[in-house]
């Protein structure tokens, strides 16, 4: 019971990391229906970020902060130098493999300046042994607090979303870019700043995730966007909260098949139910089904 | 610049060259050292892959970021059927490609409902989870220490057909295998399939609107590029004799796209230069093995956009997609549009059709009814609903309410294809034509529903084969002339003003044999002289039998050719009947001046 229970919170805990990565997919699909492949790479840096500094002897949250913010300028700088003249290019895919290729850059990069091996990643409040014990459970006081920080996001992004100006704008240049345009919304800055928090997201995903498992290595993320992008799918693309139950069933199915079955399952099941979704209901559970203007 | 394109592409893809290349490979590699005969073995999987790559991105439009899981499917399929089960060679090799055929097949099931982006995803994360698999499943694999003892020339145990290889004779029999691949895949391009996949690449509402069924067209687009690169892996598990996971990770995908990307996407030319580039170059350049992910990397994020033909644009003539054997046997005798034979039932009718977007009613209860040899005029103010209406039938959208009929029969709610493939074709108010195929590639594609000739047999090149398409480009060269557009026949659309296009846009649609057409505005934009070669265009439609609507806003035009009207206004019809008068309908004089004041102060 008590495994159950400590695989039940680090699957809803890794989970709505997840959601977050997902939210960041979202944001992105949302302004101009392109999401970044490179994703990943994100992540990775700004945990590699983090913990280099932090290694070094800066203060856990001024590494943060700079570490968010080159991301930051990553963000407009893939914005504006893959993702803008790919979309010119009409008919074309061409950013999904600029993006890719930004991503592939950043991993190569990081190879070079930190070395292929993991770095150890710091503990930021609460080591990996601390915990509490409810009703007789020990509770990992990390994963705890992974995941309210995670939840306290996704409610803090909502209700930007949902109550600023700027969340407004980003909704109508959701709706119709041109349209946006003509009664003045400048969509030029709302694509540039969707990209931009994705990237942040991203990256507090990263460093959520690496204090979880405590390394972060050249190659971390790649595998975190594919399960962002299975919690999005799952929860249907572009809804927030779906992204948040999609990321949180995610989380779970791949704790318990890796706590039950094998932890050789663990890799195939987000794939697995990835298919699975898309074959029954591709329009997932909370997004409406896509209408394409013709 | 042109001069020189112009004589590399004779050169490079002249039919004499090509076999001369492979008969000096196939004799001359008994010269050469075996390292180089290994490295052009590797050569000759990369072009396998390149153009496998090539006719998924840069013929079908589709992105396959896990290349290198497909490849593996195919190494480790064969590899384990001959060292675990201990079948021959002449069975694992094609299992490897059915197997990575299958494998591209499964992950492009849902390509008829999602976006592209999807399917490239769910590559990327086949790609990864494939090399994890491989990995933990280690009684079948190998797992991390990887699969040795796969009978190969390197050890001097691979058997084919009683033979002992040695490695010389294993590089002989993968040039021959890639060397036919090859010549199917180009056979296939320049066939109805390849144009297709071209078509939903350029333009997936335009391609369903002639027949082309999108989710089929991307699935088999999927299932044959994997296939392809399973038959590689297949190939390449007996060349080395040792399989492990780390030979089909994320690094080797990037390598084929960037070999493919680079190549020039669309140009099978281009991928071989490609392919010889980086099999030799990073050869040469193992010093700056450290950088080479980076540089993929920067490949990738900046040759789209900076050089998005590759070498391929630089170097050669942009491919072409009719076969040049085809174009020659074309007759003078082809007759533009053939009378229809009046089928049964009353031709099209829509029946109180309603269309809603969210709380806008685009389409209000409308009924009109179109009938053979006879032309229906569309009319009614901006956003009254024509084009909405015209949606719907053609099945770009589905009704809320109503039915719609041809010849009796509901097509409510069917595909755009297979509208399209019952007879009923359409025309869009932007052309939306493929702007890289010539005008006669372009017309070609109309036939698309016509075409009988099956997949092997368009491989293979059959002359069954090259049959049909002479008649279809016989009929191409009667619509040509007819629509005044002959002269540019051989022209890249792109390069067309915009009233050719319209005109290209109507001759496609006549390629179809269309029972009934539904022009959307095709005389926007035209001059006085293709007005009048649209308007012998249309006349010749009635003529012929076939249910002709014409949404237009030119009254002159439309006054003169038209037996019917219908006028639409803010989604209901106002007025049905011939156009004397509509002129004098009260209806329809208040939608489009608004109402008369009738107080006076």
């Amino acid at each position: 019971m008590e495994d159950f229970l400590t695989l039940l919170l680090a699957g809803v805990s890794v989970g709505a990391v997840y959601g977050l990565i997902a939210i960041g997919l979202n944001l992105t699909f949302w302004t101009t229906k392109t999401m970044n492949f490179g994703q990943g790479s994100v992540m990775m840096l700004c945990a590699m970020l983090t913990a280099t500094m932090v290694a070094g002897g800066w203060p856990q949250a001024l590494s943060i902060l700079v570490a968010l913010a080159v991301i930051a300028v990553l963000m407009v700088f893939t914005e504006t130098w893959t993702v803008r003249p790919a979309l010119k290019i009409e008919g074309s895919m061409g950013w999904a493999v600029s993006t890719l290729g930004v991503g592939i850059v950043l991993q190569g990069l990081a190879s070079l300046w930190f070395g292929s091996q993991a770095l150890a990643f710091p503990d930021i409040i609460f080591t990996a042994i601390d915990n509490v014990v409810v009703f007789g459970v020990h509770v990992s006081l990390q994963y705890l607090a992974v995941l309210v920080l995670a939840l306290a996001l996704v409610v803090v992004f909502e209700a930007l979303v949902r109550g600023t100006v700027w969340g407004q704008a980003m909704r109508a240049v959701s709706m119709d870019q041109d349209l946006a345009a003509v009664i003045g919304i400048p969509v030029r800055w709302i694509v540039l700043g969707s990209y931009i928090a994705s990237g942040l997201l991203a990256g507090i995903s990263g460093i959520l995730v690496a204090q979880i498992g405590g390394t972060v290595d050249p190659a971390f993320g790649f595998e975190l966007v594919i399960f962002g992008f299975v919690a999005a799918v799952l929860g249907g693309m572009g809804s927030t909260t779906g992204a948040l139950a999609g990321g949180i069933a995610a989380g779970v199915l791949q704790q318990m098949v890796g706590g039950y079955i094998s932890s050789a399952a663990q890799h195939g099941i987000a794939f697995a139910l990835l298919i699975l979704i898309l074959v029954v209901r591709p329009q997932g559970f909370f997004g409406q089904r896509e209408f394409v203007k013709v | 610049m042109i001069a020189v394109q112009t004589v590399l592409t004779r050169l490079l893809t002249h039919p004499v060259f090509i076999l001369a290349m492979i008969v000096a490979l196939f004799f001359g590699a008994a010269w050469l050292t075996p390292g180089t005969v290994a490295i052009l073995g590797f050569l000759m999987l990369n072009i396998m892959l390149a153009q496998s790559m090539n006719l998924l991105t840069g013929i079908a439009g589709q992105i396959s970021l896990g290349h290198a899981g497909f490849y593996g499917m195919g190494a480790y399929a064969s590899g384990i059927l001959m060292k675990t089960a201990g079948l021959p060679f002449i069975v694992t090799v094609p299992a490897a490609g059915l197997i990575g055929a299958l494998t591209g097949w499964l992950l492009s099931i849902p390509a008829g409902r999602v976006r592209e982006f999807y399917l490239a995803m769910m590559t990327l994360a086949f790609g990864l989870i494939f090399r994890e698999i491989v990995r933990e499943w280690d009684d079948l694999t190998g797992g991390a220490v990887g699969l040795s003892g796969v009978p190969s020339t390197t050890l001097r145990t691979l058997k084919v057909l009683g033979f002992s290889l040695d490695a010389l004779d294993y590089f002989r029999l993968v040039l021959v295998v890639t060397a036919i691949v090859m010549w199917l895949v180009h056979n296939f391009i320049q066939s109805h399939y390849g144009r297709a996949f071209y078509a939903i690449h350029a333009s997936e509402v335009a391609a369903g609107c002639l027949g082309i069924p999108r989710g089929g067209t991307k699935r088999m687009a999927y299932t044959l590029a994997a296939g392809m690169a399973g038959l590689a892996g297949g190939l390449y598990a007996h060349m080395i004799g040792y399989l492990g996971p780390e030979s089909f990770d994320l690094a080797r995908s990037i390598e084929v796209l960037v070999t493919t990307v680079v190549g020039g996407l669309g140009s099978m030319a281009g991928q071989i230069l490609s392919a010889i580039v980086f099999t030799f170059l990073p050869e040469k350049l193992q010093v700056f093995a450290q950088y080479q992910f980076i540089v993929y990397g920067l490949i990738l994020a900046f040759s789209l956009i900076l050089l998005p033909r590759g070498l391929a644009g630089l170097l050669l003539l942009p491919p072409r997609f009719i076969r040049p054997a085809s174009l020659r046997q074309a007759t003078a005798d082809g007759v533009a549009i053939r009378p229809v034979e009046p089928g049964t039932g009353a031709g099209l009718s829509v029946d109180h059709v309603t269309m809603r977007f969210g709380g806008l009613t685009a389409v209000d209860d409308v009924s009109l009814e179109l009938r053979p040899g006879r032309i229906t005029a569309l009319i009614g103010p901006n956003g009254s609903g024509k084009s909405t209406l015209v949606n719907v039938i053609s099945g770009i959208y589905r009704p809320a309410a109503g039915t719609v009929r041809f010849f009796g029969e509901a097509i409510t709610g069917l595909r755009d294809d297979a509208i399209a493939s019952a007879g009923l074709l359409r025309t869009f108010q932007d052309p939306r034509l493929v702007p890289r195929f010539t005008v006669r590639e372009n017309l070609l594609l109309g036939a698309h529903r016509r075409y009988r000739t099956g997949l092997v047999s368009a491989a293979l090149s059959l002359p069954a084969a090259a049959r049909e398409e002479a008649t279809f480009l016989s009929t191409v060269d009667a619509v040509t002339k007819m629509a005044g557009i002959a002269d540019v026949a051989d022209r890249p659309l792109e390069s067309l003003p915009y009233g050719y296009r319209r005109l290209v846009e109507v001759g496609r649609a006549l390629l179809a044999e269309p029972r009934a057409i539904l022009l959307d505005e095709p005389a926007a934009g035209l001059s006085e002289a293709e007005m009048a070669l649209l308007a012998r265009l249309i006349r010749a439609m009635k003529d012929a039998g076939l249910m002709v609507l014409l949404i237009e806003h030119h009254m002159d035009f439309v006054a003169e050719l038209v037996d019917d009207v219908v006028v639409l206004d803010s989604g209901r019809v106002i007025y049905h009947g011939d156009i004397q008068g509509m002129r004098r309908s009260p209806a329809v004089i208040e939608a489009y001046l608004g109402t008369p004041e009738t107080a006076h102060a």
